[in-house]
């Protein structure tokens, strides 16, 4: 039984994300480094940095992607405007995410929009889609 | 067959529209409107394109029933979801499509929004209708964190995801029924 779950639990590792949004990543990758020169690979720390960090977003007020999401993708959110209720973020919490690319581009365009109030690069939207890879 | 099948058609609209009408509510007080209870989705198609309404419309509020608001208004509404109210909630140009063409086949028929002086409400709660409904409604029962604001229906109206929204069903939050 023990064993049984330390298999699953590398399973799930494995599977952070759908083969779908694995080949969205690696697009991102080649339009990152087509874009930076000196891009090696994405990364979860400067993924972090861009989901916790706080800028003047579309609505003219400081906002994160915390502030619905809260700091642990584990756990459910909130939306800030509304009061509903968000399902967790992290894969391993919540088995749903990262496993459609039509999902994953609408919300990371309008999220970004949001929060940036601009789109994200391909490189910031690989660093983040990390980050939350590995939460 | 083939008129049969329209013929077929035609009748479960029919049985789905007289949904809007029909009011087993006798005791309830309603001013220029006969029902309590909005359409429900009748055909496979109609109820694909209601599951895509409600995941992506209800993603971050209720999915509002198309009936509470004329065509015009769902029109300014999808023509502007980059800012919707102040947030971006642009689609997938085919759902923006389905989505676009649903809410105009169910918008309310009746002008709701007569005395607004020609102004297009994209608000439900801005609507002279709803305004009159909720008149007795204490500005304290709205803002209480557990309701928030007038866009949540169904913190008070118990059925609002179902489409139903009976006084007798109503339970605000602290406060109970109204009566």
């Amino acid at each position: 039984m023990k064993y049984l779950a330390i298999v699953s639990f590398f399973s799930m590792s494995l599977m952070a994300a759908s083969p779908e949004v694995v080949q969205y990543m690696n697009e991102l990758s080649k339009t990152a480094k087509v874009e930076n020169s000196s891009f090696n690979g994405f990364d979860a720390v400067r993924g972090k940095e861009i989901f916790t960090s706080t800028h003047t977003g579309k609505q003219g007020k400081p906002m994160s992607c915390t502030s619905c999401h809260t700091v642990n993708l584990a756990n459910s959110g909130k939306n800030s405007l509304t009061g509903k209720v968000i399902d967790p973020l992290s894969p391993r919490a919540n088995p749903q995410r990262l496993t459609s690319t039509k999902e994953v581009t609408k919300w990371l365009k309008r999220n970004f929009m949001d929060v940036y109030a601009r789109e994200g690069s391909a490189q910031e939207k690989g660093d983040v889609l990390t980050y939350i890879m590995k939460n | 067959m083939k008129t049969l099948l329209n013929l077929s058609v035609a009748a479960m609209l029919l049985a789905g529209g007289a949904f809007l009408y029909a009011d087993d509510d006798e005791h309830e007080e309603h001013e220029n409107h006969r029902s309590s209870r909005v359409a429900q989705p009748v055909t496979p198609q109609e109820k694909a394109t209601v599951a895509l309404y409600t995941k992506e419309c209800g993603a971050c509020h209720m999915a509002y029933q198309p009936q509470f608001l004329p065509k015009r208004s769902w029109d300014k509404t999808m023509n502007t979801l980059d800012n919707h109210f102040s947030t971006d909630a642009t689609l997938d140009p085919a759902d923006h499509k389905t989505i676009q063409n649903y809410l105009a086949t169910h918008a309310s028929k009746n002008d709701r929004m007569s005395d607004m002086k020609g102004a297009v409400a994209l608000r439900i709660s801005e609507t002279p209708y709803f305004v009159r409904e909720h008149r007795e409604v204490t500005k304290k029962m709205v803002t209480q964190p557990e309701v928030k604001s007038f866009a949540n229906c169904n913190a008070c109206h118990t059925q609002a995801t179902n489409g139903s929204y009976r006084e007798r069903e109503i339970r605000i939050p602290n406060y109970g029924r109204w009566e």
